[in-house]
């Protein structure tokens, strides 16, 4: 998990790179404007890719979390706290 | 007082009450009430957008008075006084005190409440729940606009004397013995969210009073005509409200504080981590209101400063989620309704504010803003987390108001249905953003993908409508005639009802309050 | 309760962070290079009204409810309105800025395919705003 996040991190700073070289290298002649569609979605999807990422992450361990501890779990066992009757 | 409506107490009784209890069961039915006219008012929206064209809604001008005012009422009149509602029944039980600390002023702040939702609901403006000058100074129609902007001043001061209440009583009429670290995260949640209620909402009643002189014509504060700037107010506005949404959330997310410990058979895993994240929210949420306003024409400078204070917000919220998951873990969970709301709230959480982090960074308001992504994204918020969170404290709650149980078959039902029904409405309002539909339009072009993206919406929303309606039926059906609950343990999870801090209700033996 | 140090929470704070440190780092830099406006980028005036917009152009031609530009010219809109707060969008070419009475808000782009795009109005501004459109026409260098 901790290997997928920081794949993505890594995979993201490298992408910034190109696009800081891309600026250096814009001009202000006609035919080399730098095209804001491009810049603004390629934005969002390199932040898409880390939130859906992330996303998965997520819903996948409340997913796994509500399937495991639920009562109804052949595995369950009861909590420490269930002797007492206080939590 | 709890609902009793087979031996009811005399109207006036409730009415003139000043007891904790009572003045929260008002809030509650209120807050309810409103809930149920205000998503009405969306179903009949959803219905004129099903396709292009005219459907349901004769013109343009009805259509904005119906967005304003669903809009309005569901964060003023429902979330705003739900919390309220469920922080009476609970905050002086949880610091173990005999009520809240001003009981009068209590009851007062309450009964600001109806009046206020009368002015709104009789004016009808059309103005957008912002009000944005100058639209709303030159050319809105009055008098709605002035019964709402009355309106709204008398809800502000309504929520400001609830909020001294809950600071005073949790911070001074604490019993003893009970350390503020030691206090529930719930109330710790009542105490940040009535904090910054405190500090944010009297720059909104400045600005309210300054558009109503504006709109009088004795003031040009707003006006470019009269050397004003529109944009004065999209900040005072947004300082306020942007901490609000947190004034929203945090109740909700207390509700869940409650819910996960005591249906998963275990403490929350670290209460200490609840307390600094509640603070730490209320702290940041104020660095971050301008995010609001990157189309207004700011410097790069301004829009990045909100960037990151935008940003700084969320560690804080993504404790409360590690919170839960931590709690969850290794528990024995029982999967009655509330926690399947609490845990679908998380979920729908967890993708607000995952868009949320998207919305922040600057280059993407440009695609997004006004669109529908944004409405998406924030419904998530109001729906997804705090909806569900209320509505799971409700059914939480149900026995501790009326002494019996609502039918959990259909709790069950109502939670897929709105869930299934939330997804399809909000996720897709994303993409239909994205697209480029605009949010506040009575009518589109046939664009293909609009319109087949507006048709699923709709759908979604007839599905969040028939869960409600069954919300309604198991709510009225069950406080009359459900099957009384064992007020020890109604959900049978093995502890008490909650602990540590177990009040007697006149529904328990031996009746009598705490 | 509260005092134990648990590092599974801080390990995951700190990829949160990490991870918004770089969305903030990525949008910074995007809304950068997106705001330098090319030298000589031609100006056009925009004015957004209750419930139409209306076009100026350098050499004083004026154009009301469509806009005539030419592909691969670079273009500095200049916003303002004449009432209350519209918003000029261009979906496609994704330019979006508020036109605020009493203000002028400049945004720039170079559009690179031919072809009629829409323009919206991304600001509620009344009983119209549903239908405050216009049209950008976009042709090829001396059409």
């Amino acid at each position: 998990m901790k290997a997928i996040i920081g794949l993505g991190i890594v995979s993201g700073l490298l992408l910034i790179l190109p696009a800081v070289r891309y600026v250096l290298a814009a001009g202000d002649e006609p035919g080399e404007y730098l095209d804001r569609r491009v810049e603004i979605w390629g934005l969002f999807y390199r932040l898409m890719i880390v939130a859906f990422t992330i996303g998965t992450v997520v819903s996948g361990t409340i997913v796994w979390l509500v399937l495991r501890f639920r009562e109804s779990n052949p595995k369950a066992k009861p909590t420490s706290y269930e002797d007492s009757g206080t939590w | 007082m709890v609902l009793e409506l087979h031996k009811p107490r005399p109207i006036w009784q409730i009415m003139f009450s000043t007891h904790h209890t009572d003045v929260g069961l008002l809030y509650l039915i209120t807050s309810l009430a409103f809930m149920f006219m205000g998503g009405a008012l969306a179903l009949i929206l959803r219905l004129e957008l099903f396709a292009p064209g005219t459907q349901v809604i004769a013109d343009s001008m009805t259509y904005n008075r119906i967005f304003t005012v669903h809009g309005t009422t569901l964060i003023f009149l429902f979330i705003l006084p739900s919390a309220s509602a469920f922080g009476n029944y609970l905050v002086p039980i949880m610091v173990r005190f005999k009520d809240m600390a001003y009981p009068k002023l209590n009851a007062i702040a309450f009964w600001m409440i109806p009046p206020a939702g009368a002015l709104i609901w009789l004016g009808f403006a059309d103005f957008t729940w912002y009000a944005y000058p100058t639209y709303s100074v030159i050319s809105a129609p009055g008098p709605a606009a002035d019964m709402w902007i009355f309106g709204l001043k008398i809800l502000g001061v309504s929520s400001i004397l609830g909020s001294i209440n809950f600071v005073v009583t949790i911070m001074k009429c604490k019993h003893p013995d009970l350390p503020l670290s030691k206090m529930p995260l719930l109330a710790w949640a009542y105490l940040t969210s009535s904090l910054i209620t405190l500090v944010a909402v009297p720059t909104f009643a400045a600005a309210l009073l300054m558009l109503l002189t504006d709109r009088l014509g004795a003031s040009g504060f707003f006006n470019p005509t009269m050397g004003g700037d529109p944009i004065a107010y999209q900040h005072l506005f947004w300082f306020t409200f942007h901490p609000e949404v947190y004034i929203l959330v945090i109740p909700a997310i207390g509700f869940m504080y409650e819910i996960f410990p005591r249906f998963s058979r275990k403490p929350i895993f670290s209460h200490g981590s609840g307390v600094t994240a509640f603070v730490l929210l209320a702290l940041v949420g104020f660095a971050s209101w301008a995010h609001h306003m990157y189309a207004t024409g700011m410097s790069f400078t301004e829009k990045t400063v909100f960037m990151v204070g935008t940003l700084a917000a969320v560690p804080a919220s993504a404790m409360h989620t590690f919170n839960f998951l931590a709690t969850m873990w290794g528990g024995r969970i029982k999967f009655a309704t509330p926690i399947m709301w609490a845990v679908g709230g998380i979920a729908l959480f967890f993708s607000a504010g995952a868009g949320g982090v998207v919305n922040s960074a600057m280059p993407l308001d440009f695609i997004t803003h006004d669109s529908y992504w944004v409405v998406g994204h924030f419904h998530l918020f109001v729906m997804g987390t705090i909806l569900f969170g209320t509505v799971a404290f409700v059914y939480y709650m149900f026995p501790y108001v009326t002494g019996r149980m609502y039918n959990e078959m259909w709790g069950k039902i109502h939670f897929i249905l709105a869930f299934i029904g939330t997804v399809m409405v909000f996720f897709t309002q994303h993409i239909l953003g994205l697209f480029g539909m605009p949010r506040r339009i009575y009518d589109y072009p046939p664009v293909p993908e609009w319109v087949q993206m507006n048709i699923i919406i709709t759908v979604g929303a007839m599905i969040i409508g028939i869960s409600m309606a069954i919300f309604l039926g198991n709510l009225i059906y069950s406080s009359a005639k459900g099957k009384p609950a064992d007020m020890d343990d109604p959900f049978g999870l093995g502890g008490k009802y909650y602990f540590p801090y177990q009040a007697k209700t006149p529904h328990t033996e031996g009746g009598g309050y705490h | 309760m509260s005092g134990h140090s648990s590092w599974p929470e801080w390990v995951y704070i700190g990829v949160v962070v990490a991870l918004l440190c770089y969305v903030g780092a990525e949008a910074w830099n995007i809304e950068r290079i997106i705001e330098h406006v090319p030298a000589d980028a031609e100006i056009i005036k925009v004015t957004g009204q209750q419930w139409l917009w209306t076009f100026e152009h350098e050499d004083g031609t004026k154009e009301i409810g469509e806009l005539h530009v030419e592909k691969g010219k670079a273009y500095k809109f200049e916003i303002t309105s004449k009432d209350v707060i519209h918003s000029f969008n261009i979906h496609d070419y994704v330019v979006l800025l508020d036109a605020v009475p009493g203000r002028v808000n400049t945004v720039w782009f170079s559009p690179t395919d031919a072809g009629e795009f829409p323009i919206q109005c991304r600001e509620y501004c009344g009983l119209i705003h549903y239908n405050m459109r216009a049209t950008l026409f976009v042709e090829d260098k001396g059409a």
